[in-house]
């Protein structure tokens, strides 16, 4: 298992793709983290809404969220949620948002 | 010395491998000379040439060894000689599954580069099948086969969300165009055609179901998506269960059925065209009743009868194209993707090798879904990492959501410049909408005719000067016997340099190449040809006695050839195929 490091000191563990395991060792720092790794530099606000957005679903149902549901929730356009997180919904958001890597073709 | 005892998965493996023996797999199960041709086909071993147990045979062997044990007799007799032997323990089907799962994407290239034929690929499938019937696999490939059986497509979404997803597209090309007659219809009986797509366009990105809707309306087509049975997408291929490949395509082709349509259209992934296609039928037991196609034939066919309108100059980007394994190898599925992306983009540039003898993305056969081996994906996708950036595009062409994912994470890895498009995407951009365009009737421009009638074969070619390149006397006398009938002007040619001087000097309107010549042979002036700036846009239909030169032919880093024609070759064939190129031309400009 791969391990990445949050920058102050913590090391977390993440599998092959990048992806945390354990949800419930993410914080802000550890999504700020992570988000250098994604070709985010710095999250601004809208990338706040979308991580926090994706973190709470992820903890209420066990899932991520279809992405018709984030747009609805967060009122963010499609194509707004790919200009955010470059790798897009699935491999880039989720990731930040601290959630385990999507299952099937992606 | 304790005697050790196979553990009841390896007997139950056993079992099952006696059901799985066609005359194909046991062919290919004996047919190996461990030549060594496959290890340089495949794209782990040219990454990793020191470790053995990437190449093909090896891979291979695992299952061969279990066959020979248990169902050759050289197996029972020498079993040292031939290296019979099964797996005992459990910590031995967890070594065969990181081969079977984790070394191998079943891309089939080896197969492709195999001289006897030998199909490894098929061979690693039904280890895997042997594997996961006892529960030995992935987690990811576990995960999304349950999602596949229980909720019916592999990334789990429920109905509703299916439902207000495609609402949602509906209400975006609403915005877009005004109105609200490109909305996505659903079980509409009677409707022509099913369209059936992949999760992960429902789940993550639904762009490419709001483009297609768009294409669809724009062609005036009679569509709908179903509730039901539209996930095309199929694990039991990746993971070698033919009984869940089997319910996989069952649900497809009963909804088709019920809403009676008349052709399914699979968007552009390759295993789920695959599967769909050509193999769930058989894994199924079902006679399908209706066509099968890619939405890329949809498409190409919607531009070429005019159904649709494009403008080209909008994709102005240089375009690469990618061949997913699936539609490439083993659907033989490569030429209609080509042509359609001439049509919507301006600059496109092959990768080498291309077609059938393209490189894995690296995410195929499920790998996308087995983070444990991404780092093995990784290393391997250095090969294709370097075949995109020699094409300096921009952007990717694929017709495979896989491949999609597969690119676009080994573009991030090597920091390459480019984004992942599909043709869909292409097509979407470049259409031009003319309203209104419901219902309006279909054109056709050109359908393979039966041999022409002598009235329509006189002006056939009336007014086109054709160089004919051969070397031999007797086929430049047919050919321009036959071409000066149908009322060509003919400028002949002995070989490739005396072709070349004509063709500078004379500039044809189009040229029949032979291949096989003294002095300059038809390859070489082919590629020059291509190369000069005074011949690029001549079209050139090859006719030689070679079929076998279509590969290299092809393979050259130029643009295909317009037309290739095997001798012999049958007068009226000649003349249509040339008119044909010749119009088409002339429709491009």
């Amino acid at each position: 298992m791969a391990t990445f490091d949050v920058g102050d000191g913590r090391t977390l563990e993440i599998d092959e793709d990048g992806f945390i395991q354990d949800p419930t060792q993410w914080d802000e720092k550890v999504a700020e983290a992570l988000a250098k790794t994604e070709g985010v530099d710095e999250m601004t606000e809208e990338h706040w809404k979308l991580v926090r957005y994706l973190n709470d679903y992820y903890h209420k149902y066990g899932v991520a969220p279809m992405i018709r549901k984030l747009c609805k929730e967060t009122g963010f356009k499609l194509n707004k949620v790919y200009q955010l997180f470059p790798s897009g919904p699935a491999k880039g958001a989720c990731k930040v948002a601290g959630l385990p890597k999507p299952t099937g073709c992606v | 010395m304790s005697v050790q005892v196979k553990s009841h998965k390896v007997k139950v493996m056993e079992e099952l491998l006696a059901k799985k023996l066609t005359r194909q797999v046991v062919a290919s199960l004996v047919g190996c000379v461990h030549c060594g041709m496959c290890h340089e086909s495949c794209h782990y071993v040219l990454t990793n040439p020191d470790d053995p147990t990437y190449t093909p045979s090896y891979k291979a062997d695992q299952l061969r060894k279990i066959f020979k044990a248990n169902h050759d007799w050289t197996g029972r007799v020498f079993p040292w000689w031939v290296k019979a032997s099964t797996p005992m323990t459990d910590d031995d089907l967890e070594a065969l599954k990181d081969i079977a799962f984790g070394k191998c994407t079943n891309c089939r290239r080896c197969t492709f580069n195999c001289p006897m034929g030998v199909d490894t690929a098929t061979l690693n499938r039904i280890t895997r099948g042997l594997l996961s019937a006892v529960g030995v696999m992935p987690e990811g490939v576990r995960v999304v086969s349950k999602d596949q059986w229980e909720i019916g497509n592999q990334m789990g979404v429920l109905k509703e969300d299916y439902l207000d997803t495609l609402e949602w597209m509906s209400e975006e090309l609403e915005d877009e165009l005004g109105h609200d007659r490109a909305a996505i219809p659903v079980d509409k009986k009677g409707a022509k055609v099913v369209y059936a797509i992949n999760p992960r366009e429902v789940k993550y990105d639904p762009r490419t179901i709001k483009n297609a809707a768009l294409i669809f309306y724009a062609a005036g087509e009679d569509w709908t998506m179903t509730t039901e049975g539209w996930d095309q997408t199929n694990f039991g291929l990746f993971s070698g269960d033919d009984q869940l490949g089997g319910i996989c395509g069952k649900r497809v082709y009963e909804k088709v059925a019920e809403i009676g349509a008349e052709r399914l259209v699979i968007s552009e992934c390759g295993h789920g065209f695959r599967s769909t296609r050509c193999e769930a039928p058989n894994w199924a037991g079902v006679d399908v009743g209706f066509i099968m196609e890619s939405s890329v034939i949809t498409m190409l066919r919607y531009v070429k009868e005019g159904r649709i309108k494009v403008d080209k100059t909008r994709n102005s980007r240089r375009v690469t194209f990618h061949d997913s394994c699936n539609n490439a190898r083993s659907c033989g599925f490569y030429e209609e993707p080509r042509e359609l992306l001439r049509l919507v983009a301006t600059d496109f540039q092959e990768m080498y090798p291309n077609r059938a003898e393209n490189y894995c993305c690296t995410g195929g056969g499920g790998a996308m879904s087995m983070s444990e081996y991404t780092p093995r994906r990784l290393k391997s996708a250095k090969l294709k990492a370097d075949q995109i950036a020699a094409t300096g595009a921009e952007v990717v062409v694929t017709s495979c959501h896989n491949c999609v994912d597969g690119l676009n994470d080994l573009i991030k890895h090597y920091g390459l410049k480019c984004e992942v498009k599909q043709l869909v995407d292409l097509v979407a951009e470049a259409l031009v909408l003319e309203e209104p365009v419901v219902e309006e009737k279909p054109a056709p421009i050109e359908v393979v005719e039966p041999a022409a009638r002598p009235a329509e074969k006189a002006a056939a070619l009336a007014g086109r000067r054709i160089l004919v390149v051969d070397d031999e006397e007797d086929v430049r006398t047919f050919l321009t016997a036959v071409l000066e009938d149908a009322g060509a002007t003919i400028l002949p040619a002995k070989d490739g340099d005396e072709a070349l001087a004509v063709a500078m000097r004379e500039k044809p309107d189009i040229i029949t190449l032979d291949l096989s010549m003294p002095g300059k042979d038809g390859v070489e002036a082919f590629v020059e040809f291509r190369k000069s700036p005074e011949t690029e846009n001549i079209p050139i239909c090859i006719v030689t006695g070679h079929p076998e030169f279509r590969k290299v032919i092809y393979d050259r880093p130029v643009p295909p050839p317009e037309g290739y024609m095997d001798k012999p070759v049958q007068e009226e064939k000649l003349v249509d195929n040339l008119r044909r190129i010749l119009e088409l031309k002339d429709r491009k400009g």
